[in-house]
C-alpha cells in the first residue's frame, strides 16, 4: 500500500508536467523536448528566489517567469520554423533545451540543491503512511489538473483550444483565433512545466540535469495516455507513477525506469493509439 | 596552445563525423529518425571493451585482439540493432523516434545496473589501444589520429557509395514516397530493418572502438541523449542528407566547441566554460534550422551532380530509379 502511495504522490507530479507537454504536442504538433529544461529551470527559479521573496512567493513568481518565458520563445523560436514540419521544431526544441541547460550550469552551477520546505513527519493513516506535505502536494496537484481540466472544458479559450487539437485548419476557417490559443497554450504549458519541476524538487532535490532525466518518462506518460487526450495523459502519468513504485516490490529498485520504458514500448506497438484513447492514430499508419 | 591538444580534438571531431555520416545513412536517407545512436554506440563500446579486455581486472575481459574485439562489437550491435529495428520499425514518425529514445536509456540503465560485466557507474578504466606499445607516450596521440582519419575516409567512402547505389536510391525512394517505391516492387521493411541493422553494425566496428580508443575508459554516463543530440547537430550543421555535409558539420561542430578549452580561467570561471559546449550545440542547432535549414551542404546540391551522370545512365538501365529531386525535407 506504501508504494502504491509513493506512486501516487510521484505520478501526480508527472501528470502536472505531462499535462503541458500532450496541451502543446496536441496544439502544435510537435514534441517539445525542452519541456524537461522548462521544469528544471523553474524549480532552479524556485530555490533562488526563495531568498529574497519567501518560499511560497517564490514559486509564484517562479511559474510566471517560466510560463512568460514559454510564450516568448514560442513567438522568437518556433512560429517561424513552424512552416518547415514537426520534425524541425523537435530538433528547434532540442536547440532550445540544450541552450537553458547551459545557462543553468552557468548561473546555477552543477551541485545538488534543496528546498527549504519540511514535508512535516510521516503519521499513520489506515494502511499507509504519510506527511502533511505530501497531502498538500497531492492536494495541489489535484488543483491544478482540475483547474486545467475546467479551463478546458468550461472556458471559451479551452474551447478554442480543443478545436485548434483536433483540427487545426477547419478552427482557422471557423474563426479562432489561432495566435491567441497559441500563446495561451505555450504559457500554460510552460507554467505546468515550472510547477512539476518545483514539485519535484521539494519531493527531492535539485540538479542541472533534471530536465533530461525527466523528458523521457514524459514522453512515455504523453504517450501512453494517447496524446490527443489530456484525461487520458493523467491517468497514464498515474499509473506509470504507481507501477513504477510498485515493481520495486518485485525487482530491484534500480529497474525502474526499465519497467517505465518498457512499459512504453509494449505499449506503442500493442496500441500505438495509447491506452486511453478512442480513435486511432493516423500517424502511426500513415 | 599546444599541438597535442589540436591533435586530440581533431580525433575526438573524426569520431563524432563517423557517427554522423553513419546516422546520415539511416535518418536523411533511410527516414529512420532514430535518437538512439547513443545506446547503440554504448553497446559497441562495451561489447569492444569487454572483448579485448585483460581477464584479471576488476571487469574480466576475454583478451581477444583488437580487431577481434571490433569485429564483434560490430556482431552483437548489429544483433541489438536487428532486435531494435524489427518492433520499433513498425512505427513511424515521431513513435519511431521516442521508442529508439527510450530503447538507448533502457540500454544505458542496463548498464548502470549490470555491474559485474560492465563495472556499474564506476566503469572500465583498462582498455586496449591499437599499437600502444609500439610507440612512446608523446607519439601515440598522432598515431590515434591516423587511424582514426583512415576509419573515418573507410567510413565516408562506403557512405558515399552506398548513396551512390541503386541500394541508397531505393532507401531515398521509400523515404519520399512509399507507396511507390512500393509499388515499383521494393520491400520497405527489409530494406530498412537491413539498413539500420547494417548501421548497428558499422557503429559498432567503427565509431565504437575509436571512441573508446579516445576516452580510455569507459562510464555509462557518457552515454546520454547528449551524446546522441550532438552526434545529430553535427548532422544537421552539415546538411542532413548530404554526403560530405555530416563529415563537414561534425568536425565544425567539434573543433567549434572544444576551442574554448584553450581560453585560461580562473577556477570559479570553470563552470562557464563547461556550459559552452551545450550552448554552442544549442545555438547552432536553432540558427542552422531557422536560416540554412539544408545545412552547409544540402542534399540537392550534394546529389546533383550523380543525378546528373544517373540521367545519362539511365537511358541503357532497364529501371529508372531516380527519386523525386524535392528532397531536403527534414
Amino acid at each position: 500500500m506504501q508504494n502504491i502511495l509513493f506512486g501516487l504522490i510521484a505520478g501526480s507530479v508527472l501528470a502536472v508536467a505531462t499535462s503541458g507537454f500532450a496541451l502543446l504536442r496536441n496544439t502544435e504538433r510537435f514534441l517539445h523536448i525542452a519541456h524537461g529544461q522548462f521544469m528544471a529551470l523553474g524549480a532552479f527559479l524556485g530555490i533562488v528566489l526563495a531568498g529574497p521573496l519567501g518560499v511560497v512567493p517564490a514559486m509564484v513568481v517562479s511559474v510566471l517567469l517560466v510560463s512568460a518565458l514559454g510564450v516568448v520563445s514560442g513567438i522568437v523560436l518556433f512560429d517561424p520554423v513552424k512552416e518547415q514540419g514537426a520534425n524541425v521544431m523537435l530538433f528547434t526544441s532540442v536547440g532550445l533545451a540544450f541552450v537553458i541547460y547551459a545557462v543553468m550550469i552557468a548561473v546555477f552551477g552543477t551541485q545538488l540543491r534543496v528546498y527549504d520546505v519540511q514535508l512535516g513527519d510521516a503519521r499513520d493513516l489506515g494502511p499507509v503512511s504519510i506527511a502533511p506535505g505530501e497531502v498538500v502536494l497531492l492536494l495541489l496537484a489535484a488543483l491544478v489538473i482540475t483547474g486545467l481540466w475546467l479551463l478546458l472544458s468550461r472556458t471559451s479559450i479551452g474551447r478554442d483550444i480543443r478545436a485548434v487539437a483536433s483540427n487545426r485548419e477547419l478552427a482557422q476557417v471557423r474563426g479562432v483565433a489561432i495566435n491567441r490559443v497559441t500563446r495561451t497554450v505555450w504559457a500554460l504549458s510552460s507554467g505546468l512545466a515550472a510547477i512539476g519541476g518545483i514539485m519535484m524538487g521539494v519531493l527531492g532535490s535539485v540538479t542541472t540535469e533534471l530536465g533530461w532525466t525527466n523528458i523521457l518518462l514524459i514522453l512515455a506518460a504523453a504517450v501512453l495516455g494517447g496524446m490527443g487526450n489530456i484525461l487520458g495523459v493523467i491517468g497514464a502519468a498515474l499509473a506509470l507513477g504507481i507501477v513504477m513504485d510498485v515493481s520495486a516490490l518485485v525487482i530491484d529498485t534500480s529497474y525502474r525506469p526499465i519497467v517505465a520504458f518498457t512499459i512504453l514500448i509494449l505499449v506503442l506497438l500493442v496500441k500505438p493509439e495509447g491506452l486511453f484513447s478512442f480513435q486511432k492514430r493516423r500517424e502511426v499508419t500513415a | 596552445m599546444s599541438v597535442s591538444f589540436l591533435v586530440t580534438i581533431a580525433t575526438l571531431a573524426l569520431v563524432f563525423s563517423m557517427g554522423s555520416m553513419l546516422l546520415n545513412v539511416e535518418s536523411s536517407w533511410g527516414g529512420m529518425w532514430d535518437l538512439g545512436i547513443a545506446g547503440q554506440i554504448a553497446v559497441g563500446a562495451y561489447t569492444y571493451a569487454l572483448l579485448t579486455g585483460p581477464p584479471d581486472s576488476a571487469v574480466p575481459g576475454f583478451d581477444l585482439p583488437i580487431l577481434a574485439g571490433m569485429i564483434g562489437a560490430a556482431v552483437v550491435v548489429g544483433v541489438v540493432s536487428t532486435v531494435i529495428g524489427w518492433p520499433a520499425l513498425r512505427l513511424r514518425g515521431e513513435y519511431f523516434l521516442i521508442t529508439t529514445f527510450a530503447f538507448a536509456e533502457i540500454l544505458r540503465q542496463l548498464i548502470v545496473i549490470r555491474k559485474d560485466v560492465t563495472g556499474g557507474t564506476f566503469g572500465i578504466t583498462s582498455v586496449k589501444k591499437p599499437f600502444a606499445e609500439t610507440f612512446t607516450f608523446e607519439a601515440y596521440p598522432y598515431v590515434m589520429l591516423g587511424l582514426t582519419l583512415v576509419l573515418a575516409l573507410v567510413v565516408w567512402a562506403l557512405c558515399t557509395r552506398l548513396g551512390n547505389s541503386a541500394y541508397g536510391l531505393t532507401l531515398r525512394a521509400a523515404r519520399d514516397n512509399e507507396a511507390l517505391a512500393q509499388s515499383m516492387g521494393t520491400s520497405i521493411s527489409a530494406i530498412r530493418i537491413s539498413t539500420y541493422a547494417a548501421v548497428g553494425a558499422m557503429c559498432g566496428f567503427f565509431v565504437a572502438p575509436a571512441y573508446v580508443w579516445f576516452l580510455g575508459a569507459l562510464v555509462p554516463s557518457i552515454f546520454v541523449s547528449s551524446l546522441t543530440f550532438t552526434i545529430w547537430t553535427g548532422l544537421v550543421i552539415g546538411g542532413l542528407g548530404s554526403k560530405a555535409g555530416p563529415l563537414l558539420g561534425a568536425l565544425v561542430l567539434t573543433i567549434g566547441s572544444e576551442m574554448i578549452r584553450l581560453v585560461e580561467v580562473s577556477p570559479e570561471h570553470a563552470q562557464i566554460i563547461s556550459a559552452f559546449h551545450p550552448l554552442l550545440v544549442g545555438l547552432l542547432l536553432i540558427g542552422v534550422l531557422r536560416w540554412r535549414p539544408g545545412g552547409l551542404i544540402s542534399e540537392r546540391t550534394s546529389f546533383t551532380r550523380s543525378r546528373a551522370r544517373l540521367a545519362s545512365a539511365s537511358a541503357t538501365s532497364e529501371t529508372d530509379r531516380t527519386p523525386s529531386a524535392q528532397t531536403g525535407s527534414l
